[in-house]
Order: structure tokens, then sequence, then C-alpha cells
């Protein structure tokens, strides 16, 4: 069954090619360099990694089972392959991604997904790190992954997802898909840190059922390209998703986020905050988007996206859109772009503070406010490490 | 402790200030009137060096030093003090970590080693009490949220923890209700002593009731053009400013 859904996806990426300009998701971002990427070949060196009782392991994509001998709460989950799943599990999530020519090509070059399954009424205080190693099989690879992980019902799940590679270059192209079931919470947080040699484009798809409390949280700072697509299907009654992301960009990165949110049922709440602080000839894209099906009354929606642009030279494109088919609903959305506020400059260095140390002081305060949303406190803490040393670098 | 020479400055290629002299020595309280437009708050932050403003003639000296072309931050560390007629919002930097930083900076300018944490909030917390606000003050960002009078007063909560040479208060007085009048004019007494001196920007008597000037100017189309006692608060309050262009 495998085989025909990936055969399928390849010959709709052959069909389609890489994305063009003229995709409203693709407009302001060049797929061009992703033609300097072969599919990475499957490499019969085993790596060993040690791993801690708060980690799953994934290795070039593909979850290495050995971590979950140490794994504190192994008898809390079940895994299975990709294979295992009907063709419905494994590709019941967005339409807008099954159009997607890059993600089909990523359904297509992935082995060994993974389908993880937190048991019903899971409850784990402690935040699980699921840590992705990348080894160079060979130059400019192109990596696909596919994983499942699937929460279900009462349980409550904090993960904080990290990228870990030696300095090569790497398109690390990755499929995630996560189930929450009714009554669970999921905390989901990721940080980027990777380096400049990286470009990483990942589809997210979140399918939340009733009463669902749902959090994603990120900063990027560092990849030379990453675009990502979140999409929040809020499918019950009851339930709330909030998405936090800190983008930093400088040198001539690209950062891009492409969020859909789908109210499709009553009395569901979200929230999209997400700030871009660019430097030199860094792009910053943001296409947001929520959709509030006929019916999905008393929707409480909110998108803001704020780009605080320190050079002349740094772009900042901002999208956000609201579609809203239910007539008692409360959406909004705003987006502001601009320098630093010289009036707050003038008022700290009037107080004896050097320029640079003022300007530092409010790129730090805008970024800020972000982080101090993120519902984890650990990525609080690693994400304003990372904002100091990228502020003072 | 501050001297200025035939000073003129423009915004915009506009003229405001058309030949300024004054000079406050330490340990006195001078007072600037004038009307809306006459270039009051533009003298106020050509001396806090604002950068907004080209200084197309004459000095500014501090203690012998010309800081006409000195940066903002340099000005401030030679310690002049400027509380803003409209002071910003700045949310996301907390009171606490930006009061300290500042007087943090004067200390190094000084020669001093950096005030650790716990003496800066118990020094602060002193202040505050003084000036009647919770310590919550310091946990909230610089000036966001801020009533009107809280602004004021964390101007002075600043003035009061920098302890600068000279203050400059450009319409501190503006927007005030009479306790917080009283409680910035409070503040101010605390401040001024022998060795410092206060310049106050201001259209009313009413916070002269409670700082007694030394010396009062009034100033008319970017000039000071006269200089005498309290009573030319008097005179102004009774018969405005057209006398003057007599």
């Amino acid at each position: 069954m495998i085989d025909s859904i990936k055969k399928s996806s390849l010959e709709f990426f052959n069909t389609n090619g890489l994305p063009s300009k003229k995709l409203e998701n693709w407009k302001f971002t060049s797929s061009k360099n992703f033609k300097n990427f072969n599919k990475s070949l499957s490499s019969d060196e085993v790596k060993k990694i040690e791993s801690d009782e708060l980690s799953i392991v994934f290795i070039n994509g593909v979850l290495d089972k050995d971590s979950l001998e140490n794994f504190k709460f192994a008898d809390l989950i079940e895994v299975k392959n990709l294979n295992e799943l009907t063709k419905k599990e494994l590709l019941y999530c967005s339409e807008s991604f099954l159009n997607e020519s890059m993600f089909n090509l990523g359904v297509s070059e992935f082995e060994n997904g993974s389908y993880i399954s937190f048991k019903e009424n899971s409850v784990i205080e402690e935040v699980i790190n699921i840590k992705n190693y990348f080894f160079e099989n060979g130059q400019n690879e192109r990596m696909s992954s596919f994983n499942i992980f699937h929460i279900n019902e009462g349980s409550e799940i904090s993960i904080i997802e990290e990228d870990i590679k030696e300095n090569f270059s790497i398109f690390n192209l990755k499929l995630n898909k996560f189930i929450c079931e009714n009554s669970s919470i999921f905390k989901h947080g990721k940080s980027y840190n990777d380096d400049s040699q990286t470009h990483s484009l990942s589809y997210n798809y979140y399918e939340i059922e009733q009463d669902v409390a749902l959090s994603v949280d990120s900063m990027v700072k560092s990849s030379f390209f990453n675009k990502e697509f979140i999409e929040v299907d809020l499918n019950k009654v009851g339930s709330d998703a909030k998405i936090n992301i800190l983008n930093l960009g400088k040198e001539e990165q690209h950062i891009d986020n492409n969020i859909l949110i789908n109210h499709k049922a009553e009395h569901c709440t979200s929230f999209q905050h997400v700030r871009n602080v660019l430097d030199n000839k860094s792009t910053a894209v943001f296409n947001g988007k929520v959709i509030v099906a006929e019916g999905a009354q008393q929707t409480d929606s909110n998108q803001s996206n704020k780009n605080l642009l320190l050079s002349l030279e740094s772009n900042a494109f901002s999208n956000p859109q609201l579609e809203i088919y239910a007539d008692d609903v409360s959406c909004g959305h705003g987006s502001t772009t601009g320098a630093l506020d010289e009036n707050s400059i003038f008022y700290l260095r009037a107080r004896g503070i050097d320029y640079s140390s003022a300007q530092k002081i409010l790129i730090k305060a805008f970024a800020k406010e972000v982080i101090d949303d993120f519902s984890l406190s650990s990525l609080q803490d690693i994400s304003e490490i990372a904002l100091d040393s990228w502020i003072d670098g | 402790m501050i001297k200025i020479k035939n000073l003129e400055a423009s915004i915009d290629d506009k003229t405001i200030l058309k030949g300024i002299d004054l000079e406050i020595p330490a340990g006195e309280v001078h007072v600037i009137m004038g009307r809306n437009g006459s270039g009051k708050s533009t003298l106020a932050n050509v001396i806090a060096g604002n950068e907004a403003y080209e200084v197309d003639g004459g000095s500014i000296a501090m203690n012998d030093t010309d800081i006409t072309e000195m940066s903002i931050e340099n000005r401030a560390l030679e310690g002049i003090f400027l509380c803003f007629q409209y002071p910003v919002a700045i949310p996301g930097v907390g009171m606490a970590y930006f009061l300290r930083s500042a007087l943090n900076a004067h200390r190094k300018h000084q020669g001093k080693d950096e005030m650790d944490a716990l003496e800066f909030l118990n020094n602060a917390k002193a202040i505050l009490s003084e000036l009647g606000l919770d310590d919550s003050f310091l946990k909230r960002s610089i000036n966001d949220g801020f009533s009107g009078g809280e602004k004021k007063k964390s101007e002075i909560l600043q003035l009061l923890t920098i302890n600068p040479k000279l203050a400059v208060l450009d319409e501190t007085d503006s927007g005030l209700d009479v306790d917080a009048l009283r409680t910035v004019a409070k503040g101010v007494n605390k401040f001024k002593n022998e060795n410092n001196s206060v310049l106050i920007i201001t259209h009313y008597q009413r916070l002269l009731n409670y700082i007694k000037p030394d010396v009062v100017h009034l100033m008319i189309d970017g000039k000071i053009v006269e200089s005498g006692d309290m009573s030319l608060v008097e005179r102004v309050e009774k018969d405005g400013y057209s006398w003057l262009e007599k």
C-alpha cells in the first residue's frame, strides 16, 4: 500500500514540479535552490546516539528505537511503522498539503516513518525532548521524513523538537502529523538553531478534536532557508490553539511561516502571534489565514504579525487573512512592519545608555514579548539564551 | 554648572532658537516660561542632545566642558538629565532592568563598581516609598500602561536614582493633579542641593508654589528676553506675555 502512495505522490511531483511564485504560498519564496539537492541515499552505517531518559531520538528523520530503551515513559507509548497504517490514517490531512508538490515529494521519499501514540490519560509533566540528529551520507542531500504523533484522549504531553547536525549542507524536508484526541493537552515547542547551510521545509498538520488545548511555540535562528507550513483543523467544540513564533534573520536568510487555522466547530479559540527580527539582507514571509466555517459560531480568533527591520535591505512580506462564514464570531488580525523607534532610542540614550546597547535592549524587548508567551518555560529559557547570543553576534 | 552661549538651533530647516544665553550655577533653580512655540522644549531637547535638532551656532558647556557636539548618552553621563514632557512607553523593557542599566552606565563612567541587584533594589524601593509608589512599579515595563501622573513620577524616580548634575524638567507639571504635582515637587526638592542645578520649563505658577526658583527667564520667539525673580511669574500670570513685545 505504501508503495502505491509513494508512487502516486512522485507522479504528482513530477507533473507539477518545484513550486513557482505563481502560487500564493510561494509568491515571495524562491524554490530554485531546491534543485541543488538530491534525494538522500540510505546508509548502512549504524549511528549510535547516547540518549537520556527524557529523549526520543530520530536519526536522519528515522526513529532510533534504541533511544526508547532508555526512555522513561516507554510504557506509555505505542510505536508502529507508517507502513502498518491505512492510507486514510496516513494521509488524512490538509487538502492544501496534498496539493503541494513538495509535500508530495516528501511522501514519495520518506523511509521508515514512525507512528508514536501516547496511550489514553498519559499525563507526563516533564518535557520530552525530540532530538533530530542529522548525519551526512553524501553531499547536498535532501532528507525527507514523515512521522505521526498521536496524543490520545485525556493525555497531557509536552515536547520540544530540536535539530542537531554538524556543519554540512542539507535540505531537511520534514512532514509531521499530530492527532490530539478529546480533552488532551499538547504543547509542541521547537527550537531551530541550525547552521547557515540548512534548508528546512516542514509541513505540520494538527488534527484537533474536542476540548483540546494545543500550543505550538517555535524560535528560528540561523537556518539559511526555513519555510514552515502549519495547518490546524479545529474539528470539534471547545478547543484552543495558540501559536507563538519568533524568527531571527541575518545575512541572506529566508524565513517563512504559512499558517492556516480551520475553525470547523463552535466555541473554539485560536491565537497566532508571529514576530520577525530581520537584519542585513534577510527576508521573512508571513502567510496567515483563519477560516471560520459556517456554523462555527462563538469562534474567537486573533492573528498578529509584527516585523522589526534592522537594515534597509531586509524585507518582510505579511499577508494576514480572514475568511468568515459564520455570523457570531470575534476575529481580529493585524500586521506591523517598521524599524526601531527613534524616540525610544533617544529616551534610553538620554539616561546614559549607549546607542548600541539601546538598540539591543529594544530588539530584545520586541522579541521577548513572543518568548514570554511560550507555554513551555524550558523553551523560554533556551530561546532567551539563543536570542541574547543572536543579538550580541 | 551649565553655560549656554548664543545658541541657535533648528528642526527641518526651521530656526527655533535664535541666540539663547543662559548660565545656571550649581545650587540654583532656574525657570523658563514662554508661550507655546517660543522654543522652550526645543531648548530642553537641544541641551539633552536630541539629534532631531540641528545646532546652527553657539555653544553649550557643562562644568567648562564643551558638550555642543557630544552624543546624547555622553551628555547624560556628564550629568544632564531631561525629564521628558512625553515619556515614551517601551513595552518589554522592565523598569528595574532599565534603571539599573542606566545607573550602572553612570557608575562605570564615574569609575565606580556596578551596583549589585540587591543594593539597587533596596535603593529603588526607598525612593519609591518616598514618592508614594508601590514596589510593583519596578516590575512593569517602562511607562507601559502608566497613567499621565505615573509617567511623570517615573521620571522623578529615574532622576533620584541617577542623581545627575543638571535636571531639565520639560513641562513635568503638565497634566498632573494636585497630589501628583506635590509628589513631583517633593522629588525635585529632595534632589536639589548646592552641588546640582535645576532648569524648570513650565507654563504655570503652580509647580513654583512648591519649588522656589532663584531666577526666572521669559522666552519669546527663540530668545530669552527677560530674566528676574518670582515677580516675573506673577506678572505673566496677570498680564500674559504681550507686554514683553512692546
